[in-house]
């Protein structure tokens, strides 16, 4: 039986790719045809809203009120997954805030899947904010994902270090993002629509948008890779009640498997 | 002097479609992953077939090595770049942009892996086919390993796209090739390209021959024997009715495509 789902999408360092990862959640699910809606804490102007307007509200995370218009409409909104794309620096304040309203106690129950995508920086910095993070985790998903999309090198990273941080948290998943091609990566922005929009050729009113089909190409490539990692953890698998997640078979439809219309939206 | 005009009734006409349907436009990529084997020439026999036929072609020179086909047909082609996104974006748009025009890419032995690497991520083929252009691989076969292991390769990678082994004999003479290079198309032509003596040999690797030339009395080869021309017009002859069976094969093959459609419509 499904349950609602809280993605928390987040790191206290700026520009390793938040956003980025937000958008290819939001295309995966809207792939398997599961319900989302999301959150921009990118207060006031929003970054994950100009992608995905239609399902994106921008909140002040700090603030009670929205808090409360976030995390009151959980289990009522009709959406599977209620994703948040946290801006840097307010991971840990909103798990700190998560835990005093009693979220991660009601998530220890099962009635809600709670899960984390906390993405890795390139310096040993983004290693202790695991540590930091994860003692909020104890009973969530918790990925954490080497974004490489803009070619990064996780340079000062000792394989050792990391695996000593890694361990000290078993229920730690590793998602890999791979790179995209820089100028695919432009366009996507430029143009302001979903990945799989860009797939599809269509602007965000659905109009045939004449993008580049190479591009086109390595973007379809790209985000098939970054699926095929969602799949093999499983990540649908968060939105099953305990007892029936090892039942259900597992979906594996690619982008370019989508229908037009599915995929545009 | 004898004159050597290449004669309408030596070579079968250009293939007209059935009326009312298009002809798909062939793309041919003429490769191996050796060099020294044929692939600049079998281009230039291609490029001037279809020249000689005043049809238009668009020819592109991956061969990154002089002479290539750029220096020896400098009218017909274009010298694209795929080694940045830039290059990649103008050359594998521009191939699937113009659908009516048959296309011809010589590909180095050093670009081997890349092209196909490119192609697979962007899917060029099937968005080729979508557009009625026939992606069809004309790799020229050698005795070595590598060839073997490449032409398999791409044989499981492009399933369903024409893949044909061409015999230069040059150096290929006698090599079995049904085991190492099984004919992996529908279209049911073998290729081969008849080998020349020294001294035929000799001006066909001069720079700025053309074979059309050659054959419209135009060329400025004075130094030609009459028995040299003689040789070298009978094997474009020759060539070009492999060609043509070529063309009439894709023809035949859409026309059997078709009424399977429609038998099953």
């Amino acid at each position: 039986m499904a349950r609602p789902a809280v993605i928390l999408v987040g790191a206290d360092k700026g520009g390793v790719g938040k956003t980025t990862v937000s958008r290819t959640l939001l295309d995966y699910f809207a792939s398997r045809k599961i319900t989302a809606r999301a959150f921009d804490t990118e207060c006031p102007k929003g970054t994950l809203k100009r992608f995905h307007p239609g399902i994106t509200d921008v909140v002040d995370v700090t603030s009670v009120s929205d808090q409360m218009k976030i995390f009151d409409t959980v289990e009522t909104s009709g959406a599977q997954v209620t994703l948040i794309d946290i801006r840097a620096g307010l991971m840990t304040p909103t798990l700190e805030a998560l835990r005093n309203i009693g979220f991660i106690d009601m998530t220890k129950r099962g009635d809600l899947a709670f899960a984390v995508f906390h993405i890795l920086g390139p310096s040993i910095a983004s290693l202790d904010e695991i540590a930091e993070t994860s003692k909020f985790l104890l009973d969530a998903r918790y990925f954490l994902v080497k974004n490489f999309i803009n070619n990064t090198t996780f340079f000062d990273w000792d394989e050792g270090t990391y695996n000593s941080y890694f361990n000290k948290i078993p229920h730690a998943v590793e998602v890999v993002v791979p790179k995209l091609s820089e100028m695919a990566c432009e366009k996507v922005e430029l143009s302001a629509v979903p990945f799989a929009t860009f797939i599809a050729d269509k602007t965000a009113s659905g109009q045939p948008a004449g993008y580049s089909f190479t591009l086109r190409g390595y973007v379809r490539h790209w985000l098939n890779g970054v699926f095929a990692d969602y799949d093999r953890v499983r990540l649908t698998d968060i939105l099953e009640s305990p007892d029936s997640a090892a039942k259900s078979p597992r979906s594996n439809a690619k982008v370019a498997e989508l229908s037009p219309q599915r995929a545009s939206s | 002097m004898t004159a050597f005009a290449i004669d309408r009734r030596d070579v079968p006409a250009a293939p007209s479609p059935e009326p009312g349907r298009s002809v798909p436009a062939p793309l041919y990529i003429v490769c191996s992953p050796n060099r020294q084997v044929g692939k600049t020439m079998l281009a230039r026999l291609l490029a001037e077939h279809y020249v000689a036929d005043g049809r238009p072609v668009a020819a592109f020179d991956l061969s990154d090595e002089t002479p290539g086909l750029a220096d020896f047909l400098t009218r017909h082609v274009t010298i694209p770049g795929i080694q940045d996104t830039r290059g990649q974006v103008r050359f594998f748009d521009g191939l699937i942009e113009t659908a009516n025009i048959p296309k011809i890419i010589d590909l180095s032995h050093r670009e081997f892996a890349n092209f196909f690497t490119i192609v697979d991520k962007i899917g060029l083929f099937e968005e080729a086919q979508r557009r009625a252009i026939e992606p069809l691989i004309l790799f020229l076969i050698d005795p070595s390993p590598v060839a073997a292991k490449a032409y398999g390769l791409l044989r499981r990678r492009f399933a369903g796209i024409s893949l044909l082994p061409v015999r230069n004999l040059t150096v290929a003479k006698g090599l079995p090739y049904c085991a190492s290079f099984p004919h992996a198309s529908r279209l049911v032509v073998s290729l081969e390209i008849a080998m020349l003596g020294p001294a035929a040999r000799a001006f066909v690797e001069r720079e700025k021959f053309s074979l059309l030339n050659l054959a419209k009395q135009a060329s400025p080869y004075s130094d030609m024997s009459a028995r040299t021309r003689a040789e070298l017009d009978a094997w474009f002859r020759r060539a070009r009715f492999q060609f043509r069976e070529l063309e009439l094969s894709l023809i035949r093959e859409q026309i059997l495509t078709a009424l399977h459609s429609d038998l099953c419509a």
